[in-house]
């Protein structure tokens, strides 16, 4: 063992691979970067036979995305969130949710609500727990098939997220049916996501979203377009309308659930810039918008023209939505 | 109580299937992805997690678990254990982070796709909390070695181990990739959290953390014990598959699994938690053989959950017995022969004392590995240290991607089980291996081992020297005797007093 060799290798200050940066890492950057083995070998994912189909599945949806950059593992979070950071900032955003849930139980709310609108409720706000989850479903989507873990982390959360707004209509729903029985509270979710109109253009939108298989159209479908348009409509026009109605908890929770939604959207610019610093990107990018906003918009007419002045809040919520995606250099 | 208890509401959290229009059921649950396996979605939704939590009690028990294990790391990292612990203790840290903490991020990864694919919404939902834990648990196993980065090139490894073809990085990515990156949702279920995440994570942490606490490493011991809190609970997702499979006449698929699973694990922890466990901890601070431990927290813990599902032992089960006394000695054996192939330093552990220790856990050890290391101790008294190192390489199996060992000396067993398969020759550790591969070779046919390359002349030049290249091992990385041979003083002092 002692022949020629070369010179013994000193101890560095940081992981190797971040060692020729010039400012000193982060904890974030400690923690998140270039964890991904699999996005090694392009050829080869896995240490098994090249020809499995999860390898082709890989092969074909993470590296033979039709977005390219030469170096995902760049990607950084704009809010640099780590696993310990997350639950910090969530247990305390979850403090407070579960407060309003306490006092505004305490003080006999759902009570107080007048029976239109708990009717409305029924049908506009507690079937989207179906559609919450097809956002969890959809981001773990991008969680598992992202070429940086950098943009699998965002993802990650992101996907607890939307358990967590499932978690926050479930909780309700059944306040609710506790408060109304008899109006289907719990019972009739399913069948108004498969049936009623207003649904059917998310459930189009999701179903169709959660089988878009290459990971960067995936992002696309739901980050820039079906999150989008679910957080204007269903979170933003709803609680608008909920607060016109006395229902303050409604509106208090969904401005808290948009505070998830607000740092979804800052990762997802950040991902959108990044993807533009290649040529043909741009292009790649534009094309999936012109794919899915025509689904996004269909969803939010349905849902929203249905609301009270709904012609108003469907225009808003589109707004919002194309507001969003211009805001990322692309073209709705 | 103003707040409803989550009995009262939980079960919603956990009512989302629905019947999908517009693509077809198929297409959204691709049989590849989610191994749904033909069985209904009305049975799936059958599925009872054992644990139940919901997010906020998520969040906040991780926000305080996670306090915990912080403050300790920020008080005793002022006491910098690190330079004062045993060297094959450092060694045993070094070795666990590059073999576990890439892992444990890629397992995430696992988790998600259960996340997505499984039919059981029970499922879903956990794993999602799964996925969670095994966030943290590469991030936290990567800023915990961070910090001894200064001290040594080694430690660069905890991040760096799986992007290399480092032997041991391939044989871990082995089994990983077969058991939780290449499988669909319901066999990750088994195979990950039932077969690995049950038994084996619960030998690494929590053997290892009763070993660190006796070291007096309780930076080690605190952070490991906290992981495994959250390994117990999201293993516990695989149960409720096995029982939806057995009843929908899937028994003998479920058992396949696990027995792949299984032995495919034993293997990996013959060459990483044996060693460790038998040899690099020091004498005094070993609080049972490997073999004890695994005892203790596998075969028992099998024996008993596999029969109480309805399951039975793995068919291989008299072996694997019998192999828990003689595997990973030949392992440990390779490892500190071939010592320049690995990132960490091993400890010989064959003084004088650790060989009664030895003998007396392992009775025999002496007449048959002893023997090996009677050897290697008088070429190193006698000043022939090359005669203790390798010039060529082992040979390595086609399943497992670790050395073929066996008991040398007088008990002499060591066996290459060889099969010829589409005009290609493979070579197997053992009889359970080979059939491993024989049940389904299309996942490992065309798979290259290290030597398989070797000789393909992928690795150049045809040499040691090429071989450390390929492995991204540099001198400063390499691995030496953990002691630097300090170890021998205790024979030659057990010399004198014998003369005397």
């Amino acid at each position: 063992m002692s022949e020629e060799q070369p010179e013994v290798l000193k101890p560095l200050k940081t992981w190797s691979h971040l060692a020729g940066n010039r400012k000193r890492p982060s904890e974030y950057e400690i923690v998140s970067t270039n964890l991904h083995y699999h996005t090694d070998n392009p050829e080869n994912p896995f240490e098994l036979d090249s020809d499995i189909p999860m390898a082709d599945w890989y092969r074909k949806n993470c590296l033979g995305s039709s977005l390219k950059h030469d170096d995902w593992n760049a990607f950084r979070d704009p809010d640099q969130l780590i696993y310990r950071t997350y639950n910090l900032l969530q247990d305390g955003q979850e403090t407070y949710v579960t407060g309003l849930f306490d006092q505004f139980n305490e003080r006999g709310h759902d009570q107080m609500l007048n029976d239109e609108w708990v009717a409305k409720l029924a049908r506009f706000y507690t079937p989207a727990r179906y559609l919450f989850h097809t956002i969890q479903l959809g981001s773990a989507y991008i969680q598992q098939l992202a070429p940086a873990s950098t943009i699998t982390n965002c993802a990650t959360y992101q996907t607890a997220d939307s358990l967590r707004w499932l978690s926050h209509t479930a909780y309700r729903t059944r306040e609710l049916a506790n408060a109304y029985p008899g109006l289907g509270f719990g019972e009739n979710e399913r069948t108004l996501w498969e049936n009623d109109s207003i649904w059917q253009g998310f459930r189009e939108l999701t179903e169709k979203a959660l089988v878009a298989w290459d990971w960067a159209e995936a992002f696309v479908a739901f980050n820039l377009i079906a999150k989008p348009a679910v957080e204007e409509a269903v979170i933003v026009q709803l609680g608008d309308v909920a607060r016109s109605e006395e229902d303050t908890l409604l509106g208090l929770l969904t401005q808290a659930q948009m505070r998830d939604a607000e740092r979804h959207r800052r990762w997802a610019s950040a991902l959108v810039k990044m993807a533009l610093e290649t040529e043909g990107n741009l292009d790649v990018l534009n094309g999936w918008v012109a794919k899915w906003l025509p689904l996004g918009d269909a969803a939010i007419d349905a849902y929203c023209t249905e609301l009270p002045d709904g012609d108003n809040a469907a225009i808003d919520a589109k707004n919002g939505v194309k507001t969003f995606i211009e805001s990322l250099g692309l073209t709705a | 109580m103003a707040i409803l208890e989550r009995e009262e509401w939980y079960d919603l959290t956990r009512t989302t299937n629905w019947t999908t229009k517009f693509v077809t059921e198929e297409e959204f649950y691709p049989d590849e992805m989610s191994g749904h396996r033909g069985i209904p979605a009305e049975a799936w939704e059958t599925y009872d997690e054992p644990y139940k939590v919901t997010y906020a009690e998520y969040v906040a028990t991780q926000r305080e678990k996670d306090a915990g294990v912080y403050s300790v790391k920020a008080a005793l990292e002022r006491d910098a254990f690190v330079d004062r612990a045993d060297p094959g203790w450092v060694s045993t840290m070094i070795a666990h982070y590059g073999a576990i903490a890439l892992a444990e991020y890629a397992a995430s990864i696992a988790e998600a796709k259960m996340a997505r694919f499984a039919k059981a919404p029970g499922n879903r939902n956990m794993a999602v909390f799964g996925m969670m834990d095994e966030n943290r648990h590469g991030q936290i196993q990567l800023f915990y070695p961070h910090a001894n980065v200064k001290r040594n090139r080694q430690w660069d490894w905890a991040h760096k181990a799986y992007h290399t073809n480092e032997w041991a990085a391939i044989a871990a990515r082995s089994l990983f990739d077969d058991i939780m990156m290449t499988r669909d949702a319901v066999a990750t279920s088994i195979m990950l959290t039932f077969a690995f995440e049950t038994g084996f994570t619960n030998m690494q942490f929590l053997g290892l953390a009763a070993d660190a606490a006796e070291t007096g490493d309780h930076t080690f011991a605190s952070l490991i014990s906290s992981i495994q809190t959250d390994e117990s609970r999201h293993a516990q997702q695989g149960a409720p598959s096995l029982k939806i499979l057995i009843a929908n006449g899937k028994k003998e698929e479920a058992q396949n699994l696990i027995d792949t699973a299984i032995w495919r694990a034993w293997k990996l922890f013959t060459a990483l938690t044996g060693p460790i466990l038998d040899y690099y901890t020091p004498l005094e601070s070993r609080k049972e053989s490997f073999k004890e431990f695994m005892l203790e927290w596998i075969v028992a813990q099998f024996e008993r959950q596999l029969l109480d599902l309805g399951l039975d032992k793995p068919w291989y089960w008299d072996q694997f017995i019998s192999d828990l006394d003689e595997t990973h000695h030949g392992m440990h054996l390779g490892i500190w022969f071939w010592r320049p192939t690995v990132w960490w330093d091993p400890a010989a552990g064959v003084t004088p004392n650790e060989r009664e220790w030895l003998e007396e856990k392992y009775p025999g050890w002496n007449n048959t590995w002893g023997e090996c290391w009677d050897v290697i101790v008088d070429n190193l008294q006698n000043g022939k240290p090359e005669l203790t190192g390798p010039e060529t390489l082992p040979t390595i199996c086609n399943m497992c991607q670790l050395p073929i060992v066996g008991t040398p000396g007088q008990g002499w067993n060591v066996k290459d089980h060889q099969l010829e398969h589409n005009g290609r020759l493979y070579h197997f550790g053992s009889e359970v291996d080979m059939k491993i591969f024989q049940m389904d070779p299309e996942r490992y046919q065309n798979h290259m081992s290290f030597i398989d390359r070797f000789l393909a002349g992928e690795i150049q030049p045809m040499d040691l020297g090429g071989g450390l290249k390929y492995m991204g091992l540099s001198p400063g990385e390499m691995g030496d005797d953990a002691h630097g041979y300090s170890w021998l003083e205790a024979y030659s002092t057990k010399k004198s007093d014998d003369a005397a």
